[in-house]
């Protein structure tokens, strides 16, 4: 069972630190996008990286259609990971919808973690008549064309090599490079429950100590939203860093690793 | 200067747009191509806006979810596929290559990107996409509908196979009815006719004394009459019972068991009666069959011993081919195959002079084993004995 978890979320452990900090990746990408945010904490903590199942190196076998229609199957599995390799006291760093996913499994087993940062989350993106999440039906329509027309390398040959069902040693080198590529069937049902979805009721529900890291020019998830789910957590901080997009974490990673340390120390 | 120029005029009217942008977004410098895409002036554009200013909201959510990360992780970019907006509000696909230029330190300073306008490609593409996704559906149909014809045939399949079981079995139930047929009107006449005879000599007698004698005969005959029907019966009966109740037989058990049913038998001849069952020494099958099959063979060996030496007889199992072989094997009589081998094991059918023999029992065992699906075969020399072989049915392996 053990082994299978592992394999399932491709589960990389790193840092020789004794606090467990959890980090996972948001819609679209895989655990690289941690790679200029772990060595900040490589000596203090031990650092947990997966790969969401459908994602990445993750196995793809694993991807249940009815499991993943809602967020909460993600946060199972968190849980269960937490539980299998025996975490406690975690500090989960979730990325945009990660972010959602770790405010589920907080709420679930509020033991299990001790300090939740969220960067760039929003608990909805689809707009009400009362409340602006920044996009329209129509708009997730065009993002399921985008995806369509943007395999990034994902022809059947790649595929087969991602998910390691070919031994084609002239395409390894363009496997080092497959960060971000994801089975477009699965991405576009991801796609689909990230952004349709609206746990903006679950905010008020957590009780963990929690970061909000924002930045301040974001087209995914505006300041507004980062503001809102500030105001609906009870034990929040939000922190707004003057950078531009949803991935502080890769675009300003000194930043966002500050704002991380002066948040936990 | 004139070189610059020239480089300039190149770079301007070069056919495919081209844009700087700095890592925050926003675009610092652009060629007229681009401009002249978006409908864009230059004053509108540089410093001003940012790539995500340029692009759908579909196309934005790819670009801050995937396409910014990949192009961080992998330093450029190609053939991605977004949504422009121009600026009267029109949307235009393109494909946009980038990649990202550092300075010295390794520090990211800005992005180049090419943008080409893929717009009639599109249509085709989509037209495509369209056909790819009807022929996706086409095909888990006929996925569909193959697997519903495959597990028809398998269906037919079994038919089939049940049909031959059946049919097996007819002919099987034929031949025992031909051979019931035939001990009727070969067997039974005999005692009718006696009986006539018996009945008309009754009545013509007029001495009491006779008469009583006549009757004691007429009941010797009636009881072996009774007998024969008897065994007649039961031996119909076997044709039906192939899915008998199957129960674990310990061979040495049950040869033991028969041993002391014949006692009385084996007690005059003072015969060696040896066994060795350890090579198999339990299956699965019907116990009545098994005791039907010990006390049949045995007490044929023990019947049909040589009046002229001790009598020696052994029981073993052994295994070949995964299959359970019973072997029964005697110095007695024997039988002359050549003259008689072909209705050894057919109904009424007696090799000896004995008294007691009617021919019922080889046959009757015959039917037992094949029924389970098994067989019998006999190796047999005149005067010095026979050797009886049973192959129970391989899948009923201990």
């Amino acid at each position: 069972m053990e082994t299978n978890i592992k394999a399932r979320n491709n589960i990389k452990i790193q840092g020789t630190g004794s606090t467990s900090m959890f980090l996972v990746h948001g819609y679209g990408c895989d655990q690289n996008m941690w790679r200029f945010i772990t060595p900040e904490f490589k000596d203090d903590y031990k650092i947990i990286l997966i790969d969401l199942v459908g994602s990445g190196q993750s196995d793809e076998n694993s991807y249940d259609y009815e499991k993943y229609s809602t967020l909460e199957g993600y946060a199972n599995d968190i849980i269960e990971i937490c539980d299998d390799l025996d975490l406690q006291d975690v500090c989960y760093v979730g990325h945009s919808v990660s972010a959602v996913i770790g405010l589920l499994a907080a709420i679930k087993r509020p033991e299990l973690f001790k300090k939740l940062i969220m960067i760039g989350p929003s608990p909805r993106y689809m707009n009400t008549d009362d409340y602006l999440g920044g996009f329209s039906r129509s708009d997730i329509n065009d993002l399921m064309e985008t995806l369509d027309s943007n395999y990034l390398g994902w022809s059947s040959a790649m595929a087969s090599v991602i998910m390691g069902n070919a031994d084609r040693p002239e395409l390894a080198a363009e496997l080092e490079e497959s960060f971000c590529q994801n089975n477009p069937k699965i991405a576009k049902h991801f796609a689909k429950v990230t952004f349709l979805g609206d746990n903006r009721s679950d905010l008020a529900r957590l009780t963990t100590d929690t970061l909000i890291i924002q930045s301040k020019i974001d087209a995914i998830a505006s300041i507004e939203v980062g503001q809102f789910v500030h105001d609906q957590i009870t034990n929040s901080k939000l922190v707004i860093l003057e950078t531009t997009g949803h991935c502080p974490h890769l675009s300003a990673p000194k930043e966002t690793a500050e704002a991380m340390k002066h948040y936990l120390t | 200067m004139n070189n610059n120029i020239e480089y300039k005029e190149l770079y301007n009217n070069f056919p495919s747009g081209y844009f700087c942008s700095l890592p925050n977004g926003t675009i610092v410098d652009s060629n007229n191509r681009f401009l002249a895409l978006t409908s864009y002036t230059r004053e509108e554009v540089l410093g001003k806006k940012k790539v995500a200013d340029f692009l759908s909201l579909g196309s934005k959510i790819y670009f801050e979810n995937v396409y910014s990360p990949a192009l961080k992780l992998r330093g450029s970019l190609e053939e991605i596929n977004f949504n422009l907006i121009k600026k009267d509000g029109t949307k235009f696909p393109v494909l946009v290559n980038s990649v990202e230029v550092k300075n010295k330190e390794g520090i990211h300073v800005f992005t180049q990107s090419a943008v080409f306008n893929i717009s009639q490609r599109k249509k085709y593409e989509q037209e495509l996409l369209i056909a790819k996704i009807k022929a996706n559906d086409l095909s888990n149909e006929l996925q569909e509908v193959n697997k519903e014809l495959k597990s028809r045939a398998d269906l037919i399949l079994k038919q089939k196979l049940q049909l031959e079981e059946f049919n097996l079995h007819l002919e099987n139930k034929n031949r025992q009815l031909s051979n019931f047929a035939h001990i009727a009107s070969h067997n039974l006449r005999a005692p009718a006719s006696n009986l006539m005879i018996l009945k008309d000599l009754y009545k013509e007698s007029t001495d009491l004394e006779e008469q009583d004698m006549l009757f004691s005969k007429v009941e010797t005959v009636i009881i072996r009459l009774n007998d024969t029907l008897n065994e007649l019966i039961q031996s119909v009966k076997i044709q039906g019972d192939k899915y008998i109740k199957h129960d674990a037989i310990n061979f040495k058990s049950i040869f033991d068991g028969t041993l002391e049913i014949l006692d009385n038998q084996i007690l005059g001849l003072k015969p060696i009666v040896t066994s060795d069952f350890s090579e198999a020494p339990i299956i699965e099958y019907p116990k009545i069959y098994m005791e039907s099959i010990m006390l049949n063979l045995l007490s044929n060996s023990i019947k049909y011993s040589s009046p002229d030496r001790i009598a020696v007889i052994h029981f073993c199992t052994t295994v070949k081919n995964k299959e359970i072989i019973l072997i029964a094997r005697d110095n007695g009589l024997g039988i002359d195959l050549q003259k008689q081998g072909h209705k050894i094991f057919g109904l009424n059918n007696t090799f000896h002079e004995h008294l007691d023999s009617n021919g019922v029992g080889l046959f009757m065992i015959k039917t037992q084993i094949e029924a389970i699906g098994g067989s019998i075969t006999v190796e047999s020399e005149v005067d010095e004995g026979s050797t009886f072989k049973i192959i129970f049915k391989r899948n009923i392996s201990c």
